[in-house]
C-alpha cells in the first residue's frame, strides 16, 4: 500500500498553507512535526478528503481520492485536532453512530465498539454521556472512533495536546498498538511524543516539507551542532539572546546550557548527541521557543 | 441506522425540547384564545366561554337547512313583515333596525345567516348589514342564487382586480361548480381554523430553529471533519440528515397541528366539516367543504414547511453557525408579516401572496390568480407548485453545499 502526495497545494487568498508538497508514504508511523501554522492540519485535512486541494493530488495505490470515492474513505481513520463530540450521546452511541457513518454493518459495529471501548479503557463508562467525560477520556474515545473501521491509513492530528503526562504515555501506547501494518500520520508539536513511536519524521515549515527521514538518522544532519557547557547566570541570559537554547539546568551556582548552533558558542562547549528536540529547535528557532513557553515539552 | 441516529441527535438536544415546548404552548394559547374569548348574547346578556358555545350550538339547531330560493324568500319576507310594524323598528338617525322582541326572537338567533343572505344583495365592496332586506322586491321571489352569480360576475369585472378574460372564465367555472342550494349549519370550529392558519408560522419557525444546526452545528462543534472523512460522510449521511430533518419537521409540525386544530374542534365541536365554505362567505368561488378546504390549505402549508426545511438545510450547509442560519431565516419568515397587500393584482401583491407567511393564509374569497401564458392557476395551486419546486431545488443544493464544504 502506498499513499502518494503529489505536488499538493492549498491556497487561502494570497496565503499558501500547503505549498507543493510531495511524499510517498508506505506503512509505518510518520511523525509530522512543525510549529503552529506550518500547514500540518491543512495537509491532514486534505489527505482525509475534508478539504479540497487547490492543486495537486492524493493517490492511494495510484488512484486519486475522487476515483476511489467511498472506497478511499473506508481505508481512512481520522482523529482531528480538538474535534467536538455529541454531548448528549453516550460513548457507545457515539461509537455506533460513527460505525454507521463508516459503513460498518450492525453486527460488526457492535463488536468493534465493545472491543475498542475495552482497549481504550472506557468500557465501564460506555453508557455515560460524553459531556461528562474528561479531556483524556474524550481523546481516547476519539482514537477509538478512528479505529472502528480498522483503517489502513490512520491520521491523528495533535492527539496528545492538552493531556497530562500519564494520559500521554497511555495514549502513545494505544497508538503503537493500533499502528501495525498501517500508514499512521501523527501530527504534533510535542516532540517527545513522536520520538517514542515514530518510524519516520516529516518536518513541515511554511507549508513545505523541510525534511523527511527515518527516525534513526533524522538527527544526523545536526551532529556536531548541539553543544553543552557550564556558565554563570548573567552570561546564560546573554547566550539565550544570541543562540537557540534547548535546555537550561541550574547546577550549584552555575547554569548548564544546551545550545543548538552551527558554530561553538564558546570554547568550553562540547558537542553532544543530538535529539529530535534539538532538531526541532534547530529548524524552528524562535517559533519553537515561543511555543515551548505555551506547551508541555519534556 | 444513520437516519435513526440523526433523528436521535435532533431529539436529544435540550434546545429541541425547550423550543418545542415553548412553541406548543404558544400554539395552544393562540388557538385557544378564540375559545377563551368566545361570547354570544341573548336578552339576559353576554354568555361567555363554553356556556356561550353551547348556547350558540342550540341556536343553530333550527338553522341547519338548505338555503333554497324559497327558504331565502320566506326568511326575507318574515323579516320585512316584522319591519312593517313601527313598534318593532328603531332608528339611530342613520339606519333603521329591528328592536325589542322582534330582534331577540327573530334576528338574534339567525343574525349570521341573515347577514350572509343580505351580503349577496350588496354591491362589490359594499357592506350594508341587514339594511337592504326590508326594501328587497320579492314579487318574483328573492332570486338568491341569481343575485349571487351576478355579484360574483361584478366582482370579477371590478376594474381594480384587472383580471384577464381567461382568469374571469377560470373563476366563473370554479364558482359554477359550487353545489346549490347551499346547506347552512353550525361551523364555528372550522371557521376558527380557516381564519387562523397564519398562526402556524410560529410552529414553522420552531421547526426551523431546531433543524438549523443539522449541518452548521457540525461545523460549529468541530465534528464535521470526523464525519466527512467517514465512508458515508458525504453521501448516505447527508441523505440521512435530510430525511431525519424532514421527518422531524413533519412530525413536530403535525403535533402542532393536532394541538392547533384539536383545541377549537374539541371546544366548538367538529360540526360543519361537510358544510360548504360559502356559508362563511357567499362569493367564495372554491367548491369545497370546510374539511376539504382545511385539508387542501394544510397540504399547501406542509409544502411551505418542507420548502422552509429545505431552505434551512441549505443555509445550514453553507453557514458556519446555526445563529447565522436563523439571522437569514427569521426575516424570510416574518418580514412579510409587516407587509400588507394593497389589492390583489400587481407584482407586489402577487409576490406577497406567495411569501411563506401569506402562503399559510388560504385567501379563499379574494380571487387571487396567476396566469402563465394561457394557463390560469389559483393562489392555492401556484403556492403548491412553487414550494414543491423550491424544495426540489433547495434539497439538492443543500447536499451539494455539504459535499463542497
Amino acid at each position: 500500500m502506498q499513499l502518494q502526495i503529489q505536488d499538493l497545494c492549498k491556497q487561502y487568498g494570497t496565503k499558501c498553507a500547503v505549498n507543493h508538497v510531495n511524499a510517498n508514504l508506505a506503512p509505518g508511523v510518520y511523525g509530522l512535526l512543525g510549529a503552529n501554522g506550518a500547514g500540518k492540519t491543512t495537509l491532514m485535512r486534505m489527505i482525509c478528503g475534508v478539504l479540497k486541494p487547490t492543486s495537486g493530488s492524493i493517490r492511494l495505490n495510484g488512484k486519486t481520492i475522487e476515483e476511489l470515492g467511498e472506497q478511499y474513505y473506508s481505508h481512512l481513520g481520522y482523529m482531528p485536532q480538538d474535534f467536538g463530540f455529541y454531548p448528549d450521546f453516550t460513548a457507545r452511541e457515539f461509537m455506533l453512530y460513527m460505525a454507521a457513518v463508516k459503513g460498518l454493518d450492525a453486527k460488526t459495529a457492535k463488536e468493534r465498539t465493545e472491543q475498542l471501548l475495552h482497549m481504550v479503557n472506557l468500557q465501564e463508562v460506555s453508557n455515560k454521556k460524553v459531556k461528562s467525560f474528561s479531556g483524556g477520556m474524550k481523546q481516547r474515545l476519539g482514537i477509538a472512533q478512528a479505529e472502528l473501521n480498522q483503517p489502513s491509513i490512520l491520521i491523528l492530528d495533535e492527539p496528545t495536546a492538552g493531556l497530562d503526562p500519564k494520559e500521554r504515555v497511555r495514549f502513545r501506547n494505544l497508538i503503537s498498538d493500533f499502528a501495525k501494518e498501517k500508514i499512521v500520520i501523527l501530527s504534533t508539536h510535542i516532540v517527545s511524543d513522536v520520538s517514542y513511536i515514530a518510524d519516520y519524521i516529516l518536518m513541515m515549515k511554511n507549508g513545505q516539507f523541510l525534511l523527511g527521514e527515518p527516525m534513526e538518522t533524522v538527527t544526523n544532519g545536526i551532529k556536531g551542532k548541539v553543544w553543552e557547557f557550564l556558565t554563570d547566570n548573567r552570561e546564560a541570559a546573554e547566550y539565550s539572546r544570541h543562540f537557540s537554547v534547548v535546555n537550561l539546568h541550574h547546577e550549584n551556582n552555575k547554569v548548564r546550557l544546551r545550545i543548538v548552533s552551527d558554530t561553538a558558542p564558546t570554547a568550553d562547549a562540547v558537542t553532544v548527541e543530538p535529539s529530535l528536540e534539538d532538531l526541532f529547535l534547530y529548524h524552528f528557532g524562535e517559533d519553537a521557543q515561543s511555543e515551548r513557553s505555551n506547551d508541555y515539552v519534556d | 441506522m444513520l437516519i435513526k441516529y440523526e433523528f436521535l441527535k435532533i431529539l436529544r438536544k435540550k434546545s429541541t425540547i425547550i423550543v418545542m415546548v415553548i412553541s406548543l404552548l404558544l400554539t395552544a394559547f393562540l388557538f385557544g384564545l378564540p375559545i377563551l374569548q368566545f361570547q354570544t348574547y341573548n336578552q339576559d346578556g353576554v354568555i361567555k366561554g363554553f356556556d356561550g358555545i353551547a348556547y350558540e350550538k342550540e341556536q343553530y339547531k333550527d338553522l341547519s337547512v338548505p338555503i333554497t330560493d324559497e327558504y331565502v324568500t320566506r326568511t326575507i319576507a318574515e323579516y320585512q313583515k316584522l319591519f312593517e310594524n313601527p313598534d318593532n323598528v328603531g332608528y339611530d338617525g342613520n339606519e333603521k333596525f329591528l328592536i325589542g322582541d322582534a330582534y331577540w326572537d327573530y334576528v338574534a338567533p339567525r343574525e349570521n345567516l341573515l347577514s350572509s343572505i343580505a351580503s349577496v344583495y350588496d354591491a362589490p365592496g359594499e357592506n350594508s348589514g341587514l339594511n337592504k332586506l326590508p326594501e328587497l322586491d320579492l314579487t318574483n321571489g328573492a332570486n338568491f342564487y341569481q343575485a349571487r352569480n351576478e355579484k360574483i360576475e361584478s366582482l370579477l369585472n371590478t376594474p381594480s382586480r384587472n383580471l384577464s378574460d381567461e382568469q374571469k372564465e377560470y373563476w366563473s367555472n370554479m364558482a359554477g361548480k359550487v353545489d346549490t342550494p347551499l346547506q347552512y349549519g353550525y361551523h364555528e370550529g372550522w371557521e376558527v381554523i380557516i381564519t387562523s392558519f397564519e398562526l402556524l408560522m410560529f410552529a414553522m419557525l420552531a421547526v426551523c430553529i431546531v433543524i438549523a444546526p443539522v449541518f452548521s452545528g457540525e461545523y460549529q462543534a468541530g465534528t464535521d471533519a470526523v464525519i466527512l472523512s467517514g465512508k458515508y460522510g458525504k453521501t448516505k449521511l447527508v441523505t440521512a440528515k435530510i430525511i431525519s430533518s424532514l421527518l422531524f419537521g413533519v412530525l413536530a409540525f403535525t403535533l402542532h397541528i393536532i394541538v392547533a386544530f384539536g383545541l377549537p374542534l374539541a371546544a366548538f365541536g367538529t360540526d360543519g366539516w361537510n358544510l360548504p365554505l360559502q356559508i362563511a362567505g357567499m362569493t367564495i368561488p372554491y367548491p369545497y367543504t370546510f374539511l376539504q378546504a382545511t385539508l387542501i390549505n394544510l397540504g399547501v402549508i406542509y409544502l411551505v414547511l418542507i420548502a422552509m426545511i429545505g431552505l434551512t438545510l441549505l443555509l445550514s450547509a453553507k453557514m458556519k453557525s446555526p445563529y447565522l442560519v436563523l439571522i437569514v431565516l427569521v426575516p424570510v419568515l416574518f418580514i412579510p408579516l409587516f407587509l400588507s397587500p394593497n389589492g390583489t393584482t400587481g407584482a407586489y401583491n402577487l409576490t406577497l401572496f406567495l411569501l411563506p407567511y401569506r402562503s399559510t393564509m388560504p385567501e379563499i374569497g379574494k380571487y387571487i390568480s396567476y396566469q402563465i401564458g394561457g394557463i390560469v392557476f389559483d393562489v392555492l395551486s401556484i403556492r403548491a407548485i412553487l414550494y414543491a419546486v423550491l424544495t426540489a431545488i433547495m434539497l439538492p443544493l443543500a447536499r451539494l453545499g455539504i459535499k463542497k464544504h
